[in-house]
């Protein structure tokens, strides 16, 4: 089951949305825009997350890569996770670096 | 010779009729095309046929269009009379046919061609073949040393029944489960963890974070490394020390620490439960980093009791604080441990295993530790199927036998 990485970026913010799976076969298109989120130099990251139907390990290892590559300064969203996927990150505790909307 | 197919190339589409001839007695099946045809053509060829006096890099472009739907052709040049112009082909490895085009001529040439192709072909398979049986032997190198970084066998203890299942999903494992004994063999410690991603990549950092668990562990001593924890406690009933909680504290926040001072670029890190269990009382200490909540299966049965989070995964966040959880195993209860590779295992339509599927398997009481695992492994192995394992499975089961009546 594949996933679908598409960003949107404004002059202080990055939109980065995922539809499908983020698991080990699918983080590298997401760590490949984060890449390029961190590079436009943006203030904030929005993950929309709404169609996220699951994330593996791999994907939470994509979000500890993305609070590196973005530095403290910059928040980073996940929005409007489904409840496997809240969950999924709360029980790890990284709902510490990265901060969970629901909307 | 099998019968072959040929691609003529001509700008002018005037190839000399004799070699026309002799390819057609040769029953060799040849269309004449100009380069430019031969660029958006989608065919393929086994024989690309070419002026000598055609420049060897459009020839190699036609070739490579070429094998974008089949074999890489080999290539024949021929010559009328400019026969300086061979001679950059050879230097290229292109073959090539001068005249008479005669048909046993053409024939003996094409049949070299050919088998050297053939076998050039069957090399590269060779050779591929090599590179897989290479990295295979390596990946199983790599599979047993980290065998090496499991417990050789579980102890066996007065009153206690434990049971493992380990099962990676590739060659080697970001799971990974220990069980050693702690505090002049007063305290048993039990460990079930899962490193993020899989392969190589955990496997290496499984055999790090198992090795700074165990080696904190087994040598801290009762000097804490968080003093804090033992000044700051607000229930007083925790402020009394339990055997075996310095190191087990001193484990998992050193662990921590060192993941975050000198690895933090990888982005590797582990959910992971470890807990200190006194085999004479059947009470456990533990802290929870992050895991899947391990589960109290009540020798009434009923609704098991979550072993929630008491602290982030182990790796990510700096000085993070870290709480010690209490549980109670009393004669006839059950803990089962496990890894996300459980819930997460999916049937052949892609549905997961889930928590729902686990938790009912554990309503029940188990007889022993080993009963409950072959329970849950069956109902897995029905969920599963003959479909492909994502992810590894951990399950360890640690059962505190019923006093006999």
């Amino acid at each position: 089951m594949a996933l679908s990485v598409t960003v949107t970026t404004s002059t202080d913010t990055a939109t980065i949305n995922l539809i499908g799976e983020l698991d080990a076969a699918s983080a590298p298109a997401f760590h490949d825009t984060i890449e390029q989120a961190a590079a436009a130099g943006v203030t904030h990251v929005v993950i929309q997350a709404h169609e996220l139907t699951y994330m593996a390990s791999a994907g939470l290892r994509s979000l500890v890569f993305a609070r590196q590559k973005m530095g403290d300064e910059v928040r980073i969203t996940v929005a409007g996770p489904s409840a496997p996927v809240a969950r999924t990150i709360r029980q790890a505790g990284f709902d510490r670096s990265v901060t969970l909307v629901d909307e | 010779m099998p019968s072959v197919t040929a691609l003529l190339v001509s700008q002018e589409r005037n190839p000399p009729p004799e070699l026309l001839t002799a390819l057609a007695h040769e029953d060799v099946a040849v269309e004449v095309r100009t380069p430019d045809e031969a660029l958006e053509d989608r065919s393929s060829a086994e024989v690309l046929l070419a002026p000598a006096a055609m420049a060897p890099r459009s020839l190699r472009e036609i070739s490579r269009r070429l094998s974008e739907n089949g074999p890489t052709p080999i290539v024949v040049v021929y010559a009328q009379n400019e026969f300086d112009d061979i001679e950059q082909h050879i230097r290229l490895g292109h073959d090539y046919l001068v005249p008479p085009f005669l048909p046993p001529l053409v024939r003996a040439r094409l049949r070299s061609c050919y088998e050297r192709a053939k076998l050039s072909h069957s090399m590269e398979e060779i050779q591929a073949q090599a590179e897989l049986l290479s990295y295979e032997r390596e990946l199983k190198i790599g599979r047993e040393i980290q065998e090496g970084f499991l417990p050789e066998g579980l102890p066996t203890l007065d009153g206690w029944d434990l049971d493992v299942r380990f099962r990676p999903a590739r060659k080697v494992a970001g799971d990974f489960y220990d069980v050693f004994e702690m505090v002049n063999r007063r305290r048993l410690a039990l460990v079930v963890a899962d490193v993020c991603d899989k392969g190589v990549g955990a496997a290496l950092f499984m055999a790090l974070i198992r090795s700074l668990l165990r080696h904190t562990a087994e040598h801290s001593g009762l000097q804490s490394l968080m003093t804090a924890h033992q000044s700051t406690g607000a229930d007083p009933s925790h402020v009394i020390p339990v055997v075996g909680a310095t190191p087990l504290m001193n484990a998992v926040v050193g662990t921590n620490g060192y993941l975050t001072r000198n690895h933090s670029g990888q982005g590797y890190f582990a959910t992971m439960f470890f807990s200190v269990l006194d085999p004479a009382t059947g009470s456990l200490v533990y802290i929870n980093g992050g895991h899947n909540p391990p589960l109290l299966v009540a020798r009434e049965g009923g609704e098991p009791t979550p072993l929630e989070p008491t602290g982030p995964a182990v790796g990510v966040i700096p000085d993070c604080a870290f709480a010690l959880g209490y549980a109670q195993l009393r004669p006839g209860d059950t803990l089962f441990v496990y890894t996300d590779g459980v819930t997460e295992a999916r049937n052949a339509e892609g549905e997961f295993f889930g928590d729902d599927r686990v938790l009912a398997l554990l309503r029940e009481p188990a007889p022993s530790g080993r009963a409950l695992l072959e329970r849950m492994e069956s109902a897995l192995r029905e969920h599963s199927g003959a479909a492909e394992q994502h992810d590894d499975i951990t399950m360890m089961a640690v059962h505190r036998m019923a006093v006999p009546v």
